[in-house]
């Protein structure tokens, strides 16, 4: 009855005709199926990364084409091709003799009987249809936007569809950005960032290198869009390290984050090996140093005499070769001046207590920015303690969730100098990735050398969004430890360099290529942002409504 | 090519094919290549096209070349007048029965003395509607296939309505192409000849 009434409905209101485009002819599950394409299919239009409908006997198969082919019934034709200066030629022999062929990647069953898309357990039988899967069938997918899903972008050539990721999935494990330089990594940061204050999934401490994310920052046309604190200014507070570089940019931070020297223990060296260019020999020296003048010893060390050293040799079985190299490594970090004597405040302690209000925190750099030893040494200092802090209360609250801090999201560029394989497991932000939920910490790092990272932080990694990678490493290394990786890696190579990503993991259903939303006025009015004209015909409506007007449609 | 008159009466026949004897070639029919059809018993009619036609001696026509002279007069009592009839070869290319064509070998062929007639321009279109036939003439062997399918689709062409004359051709040239090709020079020099014009 339904159905009768569903077709003449249709009578009047025809909907557009679904594409075919071609039939199953073989494949398998772990390899995907071959679709000859239908001679009505142009074969410039199937695009890799693009949706189709596989309609089975019995089921409905939503997939990804993954490669593009050009075949033929007899190889001779590519020796001796035929005349196809004449048209009718061409006709004749396109789509029979020589045809198009696309591998898709079945992803999903979409099952109108269930609530959602099952993952795919079985293939199509030969000569199934393959279409083009229309707005209804990847919304089906990729459902609606509401509480907990965020619109981060359409699918390719698909203009009126979202794609909707599943935020509180997301925050759950750590999340990987990764792309080239200059393919828009910030961009799609700070867009997944809004959307989890948005939605409030989770509170975010963001170490931002570059002043990407605060208040405001120039895009590549060098025109200014607005940082997440203009956008949500009661949900993100902006802390600074160099308060001379946030006023010249018209920044008025929160706070301005100071470290005292006996912030810095070994530990945070061990991070700085590379970068410092420090030996085994040294990191012991520093040990050493600890225990014989206690959390003070950078200071002590940076301002001892030649007497003091030859005695601390003598006294103890520190090299002191390694003691002097030490100490001129250690030299370079004097150039910093948030590292101050006899600071009295807590850093960390008022991070922990915005976050604690539900405020996302972030850190800008300033010219510290292009100092990899300040940025590694400060988020590996602040983290290591508000990780800290965040054990202590979850196993305080024995379970209880209610008494548990709220989820963090620990954000980190240049992430491989953090994850590199040879510190990964001693750093904090090894802990964090591998540590996974259990203590409400995860990481968003932010990455152009995913091969740098440490392959079982990678594999920790729940929700990757990656932009262009032409990296051969850096490809497999994305795809590690996910399935059908053959397939996406084609896609994954040939995605434009601007606007688009592949997103995989966690919080979606299936691996997708979205074309990124835009991040201009139209988004900053769908997270609530209103320009001073607005606000202040706002309120110039409220005080009118004071001073006794009566509001249209209320009686 | 609406007509409807006898041409000949069949000779000799088979279920592939049979040959028709008829007194004297009219100006314009039969041509090589014509859908030709045979009405038989029970509503049914073989459908088949020409592939050859074959002018036999005789001894009136051996002693007239051996005379030398030849007088308009005895040229032409001669081929109206003939001691053996012209033969046409036809290949069985489908039947008819209760108005539905099948393309295929019919159940019986024609027997001797029906009557052959041409196919008109409604049997063209009718008949090639579907082109499985295609396969039955590429396959007959001793009999010129590419050639007599050159010459039929041309002329099914024709008949078409004007404004499908292309697309009929450019079916007929995939359905070639399906079948041809393991064999690309003869695909290419068929769809070389039955191109239209204007392409």
């Amino acid at each position: 009855m339904a159905d009768n009434e569903f077709n003449d409905f249709d009578a009047f209101f025809p909907r557009a005709v679904t594409q075919k485009l071609g039939m199953v002819m073989s494949g398998s599950l772990s390899k995907g199926l071959e679709v000859k394409l239908d001679p009505s299919a142009p074969i410039e239009e199937m695009a890799v990364g693009r949706y189709v409908i596989i309609e089975g006997e019995q089921l409905k198969f939503f997939g990804m084409i993954t490669d593009v082919a050009l075949d033929n019934t007899n190889p001779q034709i590519e020796k001796t091709p035929p005349d196809v200066s004449d048209p009718f030629l061409r006709e004749v022999y396109a789509g029979i003799s020589t045809f198009g062929r696309i591998h898709i990647s079945p992803m999903l069953v979409l099952d109108q009987a269930a609530e959602e898309p099952r993952p795919v357990k079985t293939i199509p039988g030969h000569f199934s249809l393959v279409r083009a899967a229309d707005e209804d069938d990847v919304n089906m997918v990729f459902g609606a936007e509401d509480e907990q899903h965020f619109h981060i972008g359409e699918p390719l050539d698909m203009e009126n569809v979202q794609v909707n990721l599943d935020l509180v999935r997301m925050v759950e494990r750590s999340v990987g950005i990764f792309g080239k330089s200059g393919t828009g990594k910030s961009f799609l940061t700070r867009l997944l960032l809004a959307g989890v204050i948005k939605r409030r999934a989770a509170v975010s401490l963001i170490f931002d290198m570059h002043n990407d994310y605060g208040w405001e920052v120039q895009s590549e046309n060098r025109t200014p869009v607005k940082g997440l604190k203009q956008l949500f200014p009661q949900q993100v507070a902006i802390f600074t390290l160099d308060e001379a570089s946030s006023r010249r940019r018209k920044v008025r931070p929160d706070f301005t984050v100071v470290l005292d020297w006996s912030d810095i223990q070994p530990e945070d060296l061990e991070m700085l090996r590379v970068t410092l260019d420090l030996s085994d020999q040294m990191i012991g020296a520093a040990y050493s140093l600890r225990r014989a003048w206690g959390r003070g010893w950078i200071k002590q060390l940076l301002e001892a005499d030649k007497d003091t050293i030859d005695l601390l040799v003598e006294g103890t079985t520190i090299n002191r070769s390694s003691l002097d190299a030490l100490s001129r490594r250690l030299e370079r970090l004097t150039r910093f001046e948030f590292l101050r004597d006899s600071w009295k405040g807590d850093s960390a302690q008022k991070i922990i207590d915005y976050l604690d209000k539900g405020i996302t925190v972030v850190l800008e750099f300033g010219r510290y920015g292009n100092s990899l030893e300040a940025y590694i040494l400060v988020a590996n200092y602040l983290t290591r303690r508000i990780h800290q802090m965040y054990v202590e209360r979850v196993e305080q609250a024995l379970g209880d969730a209610a008494q548990e801090p709220q989820q963090l999201m620990i954000v980190i560029e240049e992430a491989h100098k953090f994850l590199d394989p040879q510190i990964a497991r001693q750093t904090i932000f090894g802990t964090i990735a591998r540590e996974l939920r259990k203590y409400n910490v995860t990481l968003l790092i932010v990455d152009q050398r995913p091969s740098g990272i440490d392959e079982e932080v990678m594999s920790q990694i729940g929700t990757r969004v990656t932009a262009l990678l032409d990296n051969e490493r850096d490809i497999a290394a994305v795809l590690t430890g996910v399935s059908g990786a053959g397939a996406l890696r084609e896609v994954l190579a040939r995605l434009d360099t601007k606007q688009q990503a592949l997103i995989m993991g966690h919080a979606v259903p299936m691996p997708v290529v979205i074309q990124t939303r835009s991040y201009d006025a139209n988004f900053y009015a769908a997270m609530g942002f209103q320009d001073e004209t607005a606000l202040r015909a706002g309120r110039s409506t409220r005080v009118n409504l004071l001073r006794g007007e009566r509001e249209e449609g209320i009686d | 090519m609406t007509t409807a008159l006898p041409i000949g009466w069949v000779l000799r026949a088979s279920t592939v094919g049979f040959t028709v004897g008829c007194r004297v070639l009219q100006p314009s029919v039969p041509q090589f290549g014509d859908l030709v059809k045979v009405p038989v018993s029970d509503g049914m009619s073989v459908f088949g096209l020409i592939y050859n036609v074959q002018v036999q001696d005789d001894p009136a026509v051996r002693q007239l070349i051996l005379v030398g002279e030849m007088e308009p007069e005895a040229v032409l009592d001669q081929r109206e007048n003939r001691l053996v009839p012209i033969e046409i070869s036809v290949l069985v290319v489908g039947y008819q029965r209760d108005k539905q064509i099948f393309q295929g070998l019919p159940p019986q062929p024609p027997l001797s003395l029906d009557v052959l007639i041409l196919g008109s321009d409604a049997d063209i279109r009718a008949f090639t509607k579907n082109l499985d036939y295609f396969r039955l003439v590429l396959n007959s062997p001793q009999i010129p296939g590419d050639e007599v399918l050159v010459t039929h689709l041309r002329r099914a062409a024709e008949v078409q309505p004007p404004e499908t004359q292309r697309q009929f051709l450019l079916n007929a040239g995939r359905e070639l192409a399906r079948l041809l090709n393991f064999d690309l020079v003869r695909l290419d020099n068929i769809l070389r000849r039955i191109r239209p014009m204007s392409s």
